[in-house]
């Protein structure tokens, strides 16, 4: 589903460019759980943006469905691929209800009236993570770990074949890290999502991937 | 928030427009009720006079709301409005340089081609300093920073328009002053002629990016995520802002304190962050605050009308003072 072909990584500014790694080669099916390694610094960040198109390749390339990334428009990209990152989301009267149906905004007209499906889809996706209770609160009042599984929640309402998330146990504690682990083990079995996570936790995060990347 | 729960809103909202409308054409220094005045005196009154002053209002209030609202969202910054962030500052410059040209010109023949390129001018002077502040808000996360380089450019667009004040001749420097204070009372039937079309037309785009809004809110990179041209967004929010400021400005000249606070308030009262939701509670809310504070200008004065600034930052800034310390409203 996603090939990383002899990928150089890294920024290009002024004309310079700024080599964060290369020669990477791997390849992840539909199914998989994909543990992304490696220490501070080495590029994990800059490969996910690699990956989910925000970031053109130096050299090499990665391609999604037999197809380089760089191929797809934005449009394409936000029906097959969803992400879920580090910067903190809320404010502005967000509920966790409306956080999760912006996930459907890549299918819904300008105006951003959801049809019954995309309400029945949105409460389907809530089901799944068990947060059905939450669904009126605001985002603030929501703890880190409940948070970080409200945005995992807007992916799936994304209904993507792939899910992208960096380090979305930041800031979790012990528990909360086992119980997101374990969610998207069973993302990827049961709905066979393509899921690649970054990750510190190298020990828990062992206890549940298919494979792992590592950069080193 | 449901469907009926915001039609009823919306409901009663126009009902306070309406009201608050009949009660600005009601009210002034001649009194429109009083017997001895004759038909044709209070239709000179009402249709040359009070009529353009309300729509001016409404115009004005809802226009400028809503400014407040996209710039907020554009930003995420619950702080942002085109006062705060120097948006009317540079437009007012402009609108003096346009003044200066014209007079020294004299093309006052053409009465449409004047004040036509008074509002280019203020649209100009808009869209510059909000492209200057986006430039800013690449460069810096900080909310704070960003509301300071507004605050900033506001001065040193004000300092400018000192300078400008100081070279001109005394009948351009009372018309600068008097139109600095601000006014929704200068604008006759046919000025609405230029004004009205524009407002509708930049009303009507803001609706189309409802969905983009909406994303945005979350953050940049997920609004990509969710398909949308985030740059495509920023550039369309900054062209229908300018417009609306620029054109509002040139006419009324900078109205404080109504682009934050209205937006700010209506999250408060009305719990939604839908952007079809809080557009709409925007504008009409807005109306009815100019409305308010023409009313209470004309109410406050005899010979003399005060002018709107005084009053709605009289108002405005303590309702942003006060909720600001309220609420929790995610600064950073």
């Amino acid at each position: 589903m996603i090939q990383l072909k002899e990928l150089e990584i890294g920024y290009k500014s002024k004309g310079k460019t700024n080599t964060v790694f290369k020669n990477l080669n791997a390849e992840f099916k539909p199914g998989d759980l994909v543990g992304l390694i490696g220490d501070n610094g080495i590029g994990k960040s800059t490969l996910l943006k690699t990956i989910t198109g925000n970031l053109a390749p130096l050299s090499g390339e990665v391609y999604l469905k037999l197809k380089r990334i760089g191929d797809y428009t934005m449009q394409d990209l936000s029906h097959i691929l969803s992400i879920v990152i580090t910067e903190r989301v809320g404010g502005f009267n967000l509920t966790v209800w409306d956080l999760v149906a912006a996930g459907r905004t890549p299918y819904i007209n300008v105006f951003g009236k959801l049809s019954p499906e995309d309400e029945q889809i949105i409460n389907d996706s809530l089901a799944l993570l068990n947060l059905n209770s939450l669904k009126d609160k605001l985002i603030d009042e929501l703890s880190d770990g409940q948070r970080q599984k409200v945005i995992i929640t807007k992916s799936l309402a994304q209904q993507t074949p792939v899910i992208i998330l960096d380090e979305p146990t930041a800031f979790l504690d012990y528990n909360s890290k086992h119980h997101l682990f374990s969610t998207l083990k069973n993302l990827a079995l049961e709905q066979k999502k393509l899921i690649i996570v970054s990750s510190h936790d190298l020990d828990i995060m062992k206890q549940y991937v298919t494979s792992t990347l590592e950069m080193e | 928030m449901t469907h009926s729960k915001f039609i009823r809103i919306v409901l009663v909202l126009t009902l306070f427009l309406i009201v608050l409308f009949i009660a600005d054409l009601c009210f002034g220094s001649i009194n429109l009720f009083s017997l001895d005045r004759s038909d044709a005196m209070i239709e000179t009154i009402l249709m040359d006079i009070r009529l353009p002053k309300a729509i001016t209002s409404i115009i004005a209030g809802s226009g400028l709301a809503l400014c407040g609202l996209l710039m907020q969202s554009l930003f995420r910054n619950p702080l942002a409005g085109p006062y705060v962030l120097g948006v009317s500052s540079g437009s007012s410059l402009f609108v003096a340089f346009a003044t200066i040209l014209i007079t020294s010109v004299n093309i006052s023949g053409f009465y449409f081609m004047g004040k036509s390129i008074v509002a280019l001018f203020s649209i100009t002077g808009a869209f510059c300093v909000t492209l200057i502040i986006l430039m800013v808000s690449k460069k810096t996360k900080s909310n704070v920073t960003i509301l300071l380089v507004g605050l900033m450019l506001g001065q040193i667009f004000g300092a400018m328009q000192g300078l400008v004040e100081f070279v001109s001749n005394a009948e351009n420097l009372k018309t600068f002053i008097l139109w600095g204070m601000g006014s929704v009372g200068s604008t006759t039937l046919k000025d609405l002629g230029l004004i009205a079309p524009v407002y509708i037309i930049a009303v009507v785009l803001s609706f189309f990016l409802i969905k983009s809004l909406n994303a945005i809110l979350l953050n940049e990179q997920y609004a990509q995520n969710l398909g949308i041209n985030v740059n495509r967004l920023r550039l369309q929010i900054i062209i229908i802002t300018a417009i609306l400021v620029g054109i509002i400005t040139a006419f009324c000249g900078p109205i404080a304190f109504v682009g934050i606070s209205v937006p700010i308030a209506s999250r408060l009262f009305f719990k939604t962050s839908h952007h079809l939701h809080q557009m709409v509670f925007c504008l009409l809310i807005g109306a009815c605050v100019v409305l308010t504070a023409d009313i209470i200008c004309q109410l406050m004065s005899n010979q003399f009308v005060l002018p709107i600034n005084t009053v709605t930052t009289l108002i405005g800034s303590p309702v942003v003072i006060y909720l600001l310390f309220k609420s929790k409203l995610n600064m950073q």
